[in-house]
């Protein structure tokens, strides 16, 4: 709290704003830079990042059949290949697009929207209570549930996947940075601030959404890997994309198939995929956090 | 008595929540692009029988009328008759929510029992080696897919050593006492895939109130006079590390029937999230709101029930 209250009296220009400065993120980076398991994670994100990027450059699109059917993984096909013969390391490569697309976008939906209401509610106190019932009223609805009934119904397509699981993401979202947004209203800059304009918005905009930042990075990462695992879930149901590869559709295919239990490879690199994904994230947020917060830091 | 009036607000919200789930489902069901008339009533029907069809439904309605009717037969206890099955919805959910309770109990408690000694160890070697592991152990759990786990233990277990059955909730022709046998092997590997994926949470939870816990000032007078290490930690450490654990609960159990859907569907298991999955295929709309009502009862029982402990555990929180 007090590295908060310690950022926002920097002075920029004329008037005080709550920002994390230069020096700051520099520091963090520096202890980040010693982190062997942060900067782990940060590779592997990267890795998986080019892999979705690049995808046309690794791997050709698997075809709609191919000839050895449940090849065991060999130098051909190094994940071997599905119960029609389609290439298993090329359905990875590609899936690692859709995952890594319904996970940001997803997030970053579920990020803006959490963080509005949130903050809004931080700062018209009369809308607070209203915005912590509903947070908690949702939070304890049973969502896959609700996810798989919005995906059969409006049927699956990515944009569907992407908006359904930002619907049920925000909330979490909403009670991480509201207890931060809570702390930072009462502070005596948010109150100078009201001397110095009449409008709610700028003063949410230019000085409590910096203030709550640090929390928005963290759970960027919470939900974006909540947000893999929800669109694996649905895929692995069969309420995916049926035009688009993802992890969650090979494994899916492979129950389907019934190979699921003979064929190993079907199930082990989708699921290494999605494991490597969630765990880079959830350890880059840890490292992240122990870099930032100057208690931690090793000396 | 008066152990039990700070309940009466959270009974509240638990209606709050349980109206909120029943008009959710209601709302989605009927303003997205489903039609529920088309799951009963075919288009090559004559227009004569289809009106027949949906005014014996209610469905020719208008939509206000609809809802206000449905909360009516819910508070009542009625939820209508599944448009598949034709048998009462209450019936079908009676098949299904007891498999579902089972699991989600059984890996619920193994989950709390296991993950808060773990916690313990980890607290009280701080910074060593059965810390890092166990932390390592935490955040992996947390990070793997819930059929990719089901899938492994089946392959291992069910497939390879034979130890286990690999679907189903219990032996078809097993009587007697070797029927609660089938019934338990049957439940081990969907609760073990369930408590893995909701372990760590947990322990990282414990891990972390307790180490807060050990550092405060009861705690130094507890040791300043002389009591021994265990006893503090156990008895006046652990106390207070408890709390926030009880809460996480709370907050996982949506989770915890999220990953329950996914096992179910693993291992064949007779639940009411496979339940949904089949009522969704076929628009049965009455199953579906009735399983979302039962879910949504589930959690909010199940939270009133922490809620309770956490009053126990808490002797603050009855003045409040």
């Amino acid at each position: 709290m007090r590295n908060t209250a310690a950022v926002a009296v920097e002075v920029t220009g004329s008037e005080p704003v709550a920002f994390e400065n230069g020096r700051a993120s520099l520091q963090t980076w520096r202890a980040f830079r010693r982190e062997p398991l942060g900067m782990l994670a940060l590779g592997i994100l990267l890795l998986l990042v080019i892999a979705a990027v690049a995808a046309p450059l690794i791997a050709p699109y698997p075809p709609s059949y191919g000839d050895p059917v449940l090849a065991s993984p060999n130098p051909q096909h190094w994940f071997g290949t599905d119960s029609l013969g389609r290439d298993v390391f090329g359905e990875v490569v590609w899936g690692s697009q859709q995952s890594i697309l319904v996970a940001v976008a997803a997030s970053a939906i579920a990020i803006v929207v959490g963080t509005v209401i949130a903050v809004i509610g931080a700062y018209f106190r009369r809308l607070d209570s209203f915005v912590s019932v509903l947070v908690d009223v949702t939070l304890s609805l049973p969502v896959l549930p609700l996810m798989i009934l919005i995906a059969a119904l409006v049927g699956p397509s990515t944009t569907t996947i992407i908006l359904v699981v930002a619907a049920f993401s925000w909330p979490e979202v909403t009670r991480l940075v509201r207890s931060q947004a809570l702390i930072v209203v009462q502070l005596p800059y948010v109150d100078a601030a009201r001397l110095m304009t009449t409008s709610p918005l700028w003063i949410i905009a230019r000085h409590i959404v910096p203030a709550v930042t640090p929390v928005i990075v963290v759970s960027v990462v919470v939900t974006a890997s909540r947000a893999v695992l929800s669109a694996a879930g649905l895929a692995f149901l069969g309420l995916g994309d049926p035009n688009a590869w993802s992890w969650g559709r090979i494994l899916y295919e492979a129950q389907q198939s019934g190979a699921m239990s003979s064929a190993w490879w079907l199930t082990l690199f989708p699921s290494i995929a999605i494991l490597m994904l969630v765990l880079a994230a959830t350890l880059l947020s840890v490292a992240y956090n122990d870099a930032r917060n100057p208690r931690s830091r090793r000396r | 008595m008066s152990r039990f009036l700070f309940l009466i607000p959270r009974l509240g919200r638990g209606v709050l929540t349980i109206w909120f789930a029943v008009t959710v489902t209601f709302l989605l069901l009927r303003l997205l692009p489903g039609d529920p008339a088309l799951a009963i009533a075919s288009p090559n029907m004559t227009e004569e029988t289809r009106a027949i069809l949906l005014k014996e439904y209610g469905l020719d309605q208008p939509l206000i009328v609809q809802y206000g009717i449905y909360l009516w037969q819910v508070v009542q206890g009625n939820l209508g008759v599944s448009f598949t099955q034709s048998i009462p919805v209450f019936d079908v959910l009676m098949q299904r929510l007891p498999w579902t309770l089972l699991l989600t109990g059984t890996a619920l408690v193994t989950t709390v029992a296991v993950g808060i000694p773990l916690g313990v160890l980890a607290a009280s070697h701080r910074g060593r080696f059965l810390d890092r592991l166990v932390q390592i152990i935490g955040v992996t759990g947390q990070s793997i897919f819930v059929p990719s786990i089901g899938v492994l233990f089946l392959f291992v277990f069910g497939l390879m050593l034979g130890w286990l059955p690999i679907g189903g909730a219990y032996d078809q022709d097993a009587y007697g006492l070797a029927w609660y046998g089938s019934v338990a092997t049957h439940l081990a590997l969907p609760a073990l895939s369930l408590m893995l994926v909701q372990l760590g949470s947990y322990v990282l939870t414990m891990r972390s109130t307790l180490i807060d816990a050990l550092r405060e000032d009861y705690t130094l007078l507890a040791k300043a006079n002389g009591l021994p290490y265990r006893r503090v930690l156990w008895r006046h450490a652990l106390r207070n590390a408890l709390l926030p654990t009880t809460t996480l609960i709370g907050l996982q159990l949506g989770f915890l029937v999220g990953g329950a859907v996914l096992t179910e569907t693993v291992f064949a298991y007779p639940g009411i999230g496979r339940g949904i999955y089949e009522a969704v295929t076929q628009l049965d709309f009455p199953v579906l709101q009735g399983a979302f009502l039962a879910l949504a009862i589930t959690v909010v029982v199940a939270n009133m029930i922490t809620d309770t402990v956490y009053g126990f555990l808490d002797p603050r929180v009855k003045k409040a």
